[in-house]
């Protein structure tokens, strides 16, 4: 599993086939057993790996991938991240009819772009283990290669099938969170800050029905918590020696899970997001969302193992490897923080933090109202942020308030400034929606299949604007054209390919449409895709 | 006395009627909370809000109707459709069952011995669903069953984000049974409360009501006391069944379960139901007072 790479990929000897590099691949699909919890389970493995092998491609080489599918049920790939065009792009009923059982799909596409990405299934088999990185490297040789680069995958891995998850949902949405507020905590609130208080506290959350707790749809109640296709108990380990520079490369691999990343004793520098080079930044902590990459670099500074701590942003649990001068190395690991509560900002915005209801990221100014669509009124809406927040410097709940420095959005900026510096022509706003008790999600109040597409026109520049009227953060991913995230002012800011939009939460970013054909265009909670917030985009 | 049951059974059901459109406009019961949602202007000041915006209004994070100028959401298609190759993703569209056995226990209380029930079997979107609901005891002592003891079929429509209407008949179990027309609302209140508020009209002329309320304490997250209230309502007496006319009877129980798993779930509860009015005289000719109350043990399962 270990892809310890100190030379380019492509220079680098065998490595019992976790990465794979060139120009031609055979990539076969099958089911391989796997036991990760005590039981034995039938995993979505590629070429006999979950994770999938990472994929070494070097920029301006055209790859070709030839995918068989060995399973009875049709599946997918998608390279996420990556330009592509649209018939290559791997998503079934939108790019093309998905590859049935015993069919082979030939994917082959220019490389056009450096960084690290990654591809899974388009299908519920990405929550089964269908997921590997994608690292491409640049044409010219890097300036200052690091000595040690590894590709770290976090993923949630469950016993339970992942249509069975989506139906436990459905079913009950709080099926698997298992932290909701009790008569207990309601009593001991009451005796620290008195009855009144105790009531208050509840009162905005309760009235609305909604769940202070409701960070993740599934838990630790089911999911065991991955790090490059290792348990926590198991321990990945990347070798580093005292001294050597060593690049991480965090994938955000879950399907329903955020994970807040650490290394305790050393500071992280962020050099890249999304496969884009950005300015670097330190941090202590990190947030990453499902479909997000992070480049984090440091100096490994003596001979003492270091812990790489993701724990899920619900607090359920954790995964966990470590960076040590040599295997077998363990450093302590930190407790689970306690899960608090969302805040009013998470629910209502630039009215809470107006009203002080938060510190620290207090808005002074009144931003203007959101604009609901007709649809948000409906029964599948359960609620509607009037006036969004649109400061990028909050971390999110849950990090609010840390004794260290942790990333926000705020913090990533492009080095070479709008790739597109034409003014966008128009304005799409998407309201992110939902109803939490029912789980039903959508865009603007309409799943994917009551929808209609968005039309952008051929090599427009147009900015979407997204309002977050739910009380999930939610990272939006648009397949085919990049995402150029801007700042509360409307200034470009940082390049990504999926963007995280907190609740009550307003942003925006631009697009260049130029990729031509038909794309999708959805959160990537596995879950809320499926239950219909993701909408096809046509550029034509 | 039969005039008066009229207007109330007739007012139960009035009350129905007019939770529809509440229902639809995502407000009922209290017409107070329509314009609020959550009572906000109380919860902002307790904020201690520095130098009230004025212009901010809440306009209602909840419910509502659409202001006129609205965006419509498919203006940015421009006629355009979605693909049409296979394999789409079609999972907001599935029809799904699920069989709720809510009650299933062993009773044994001042009146003897017996098994109660309620189930609720659902199919169907999240728009429009198929309900079978039944609730009923049957106790030992002479194989009587309770005169609520029911089997419905209702058509479920979405008509709010936490309420549903529904249309169907219901058929009476056991002795004098009725086929009856029924029309109601189910839901979520504000501050968690399910309710299930149903109006009946039957074959033989009856008109009826039936209210329930409950509320989940989770003690823990694995240990839930549920408290409920039934309440049933008759324009007429049924001899047969031994139900008077006006509220025949008030139930109010409390059942603790703990969720071995979401789906698996054992528990003991406790049921006091007063038989009222004529109900009650009916029991007292039987030589049994109007009060009842059982314990119960049981099992809630879903899947």
């Amino acid at each position: 599993m270990v892809s310890s790479l100190a030379l380019p990929a492509w220079a680098s000897g065998s490595d019992g086939g976790a990465a794979l590099s060139g120009t031609e691949f055979d990539l076969e699909i099958a089911g391989l057993p796997v036991n990760y919890t005590g039981k034995r389970r039938i995993a979505t493995a590629v070429n006999g790996r979950v994770p999938a092998p990472t994929l070494r491609f070097r920029e301006g080489d055209t790859v070709t991938l030839r995918v068989h599918n060995k399973l009875d049920e049709m599946t997918s790939v998608h390279w996420h991240g990556l330009i592509v065009p649209a018939e290559m792009d791997g998503v079934p009923g939108i790019s093309f009819g998905g590859i049935a059982p015993g069919e082979t799909f030939t994917y082959r596409f220019p490389i056009r772009q450096t960084g690290t990405f990654w591809y899974h299934a388009h299908t519920l088999a990405e929550q089964t283990g269908l997921f590997g990185a994608i690292v491409i490297e640049p044409r010219e040789s890097q300036v200052r290669p690091p000595d040690r680069d590894y590709v770290v995958m976090l993923s949630d891995w469950t016993d339970e099938p992942p249509l069975q998850v989506f139906l436990n949902l459905k079913k009950q949405s709080n099926y698997y969170n298992f932290g909701q507020p009790t008569v207990g905590d309601f009593v001991k609130d009451a005796g620290e800050v008195g009855l009144a208080a105790a009531i208050k506290k509840r009162q905005m959350w309760n009235a609305s029905r909604m769940n202070p707790t409701d960070y993740s749809d599934v838990s630790a109640a089911t999911y065991t918590y991955l790090l490059n296709g290792t348990t926590a108990a198991g321990n990945w380990t990347g070798v580093a020696s005292p001294g050597e520079r060593v690049r991480l490369r965090f994938v955000g691999a879950g399907t329903a899970t955020f994970f807040d990343v650490r290394i305790p004793g050393l500071p992280l520098t962020i050099v890249a997001t999304d496969g884009q080079n950005v300015e670097p930044v330190t941090v202590d902590e990190f947030r990453i969302a499902p479909g997000e990459t992070y480049d984090v670099e440091f100096t490994m500074p003596d001979a003492k193992p270091y812990t790489i701590f993701a724990q899920s942003m619900d607090r359920t649990g954790f995964a966990r490897g470590t960076i040590a001068p040599s295997p077998g190395m363990t450093g302590p690991i930190p407790a689970l923080d306690q899960r608090p509560w969302l805040e009013p900002i998470d629910m209502m915005g630039a009215m809470a933090a107006m009203a002080g209801g938060h510190t620290g990221h207090g808005i002074m100014e009144m931003p203007p109202p959101a604009r609901h669509a007709r649809t948000e009124y409906a029964a599948n809406n359960d609620m509607r942020v009037d006036y969004p927040r649109t400061n990028l410097d909050d971390p999110g709940a849950g990090l609010r308030g840390r004794p260290w420095r942790v990333l926000t959005y705020a913090d990533l900026k492009s080095p070479n400034g709008d790739p597109d510096p034409r003014e966008p022509g128009r304005d799409i706003e998407l309201h992110l929606t939902g109803n939490m008790e029912r789980f039903i999600w959508s865009l603007d109040g309409i799943k994917l299949n009551d929808s209609k597409p968005l039309h952008f026109r051929p090599n427009e520049r147009l900015r979407v604007t997204f309002v977050n009227d739910t009380m999930m953060s939610h990272p939006m991913h648009l397949h085919g054209m990049w995402s150029d995230l801007e700042d509360a002012a409307g200034m470009f800011q940082v390049r990504k390919h999926t963007i995280v939009v907190q609740p009550a939460q307003r942003l925006s970013f631009r697009v260049t449409a130029d990729a031509m054909g038909r794309w999708a265009f959805h959160c990537h909670l596995l879950y809320h895709m499926a239950a219909g917030m993701f909408r096809e985009v046509v550029v034509a | 006395m039969s005039t008066t049951t009229n207007i109330v059974v007739l007012a139960a059901i009035a009350s129905l009627a007019a939770a529809f459109p509440a229902a639809a406009q995502e407000a009922p019961p209290a017409p107070k909370e329509d314009h609020s949602g959550m009572d906000m202007s109380g919860d902002m000041q307790g904020m201690d809000m520095p130098a009230a915006p004025t212009k901010m209004e809440m306009g209602g994070m909840q419910g509502g109707k659409a202001p006129a100028d609205a965006r419509n959401s498919d203006d940015y298609s421009d006629g355009y459709r979605n693909s049409t190759l296979p394999n789409y993703e079609m999972a907001d569209q599935i029809s799904i069952p699920k069989v709720l056995v809510d009650e299933l226990e062993f009773a044994s209380g001042n009146e003897g011995q017996g098994i109660g029930w309620s189930v609720l079997l659902t199919n169907g979107t999240d728009s429009n669903k198929l309900w079978l609901r039944s609730q009923g005891l049957k106790n030992s002592k002479e194989e009587r069953l309770d005169p609520e003891s029911s089997a419905e079929a209702l058509w479920w429509h979405s008509a709010g984000p936490y309420w549903g209407t529904l249309v169907g008949v219901r058929q009476d179990i056991g002795k004098g049974a009725t086929t009856w027309l029924a029309a109601g609302v189910e839901g979520l209140a504000p501050y968690w409360f399910d309710v299930q508020l149903t109006g009946y009209v039957g074959t033989d002329g009856r008109l009826a009501a039936r209210a329930k309320l409950s509320y989940e304490a989770l003690l823990t997250n694995r240990l839930i006391l549920t408290p409920q209230v039934e309440a049933n309502v008759y324009s007429k007496q049924s001899r047969d069944r031994e139900l008077g006319s006006g509220f025949s009877n008030v139930e109010l129980s409390a059942r603790m379960r703990y969720e071995v798993s979401r789906k698996f779930a054992p528990y003991i509860g406790y049921v006091w139901e007063q038989a009222l009015g004529g109900s009650a005289d009916f029991r007292r000719s039987r030589g049994e007072g109007p009060g009842e109350h059982r314990f119960v043990a049981g099992l809630r399962l879903w899947w």
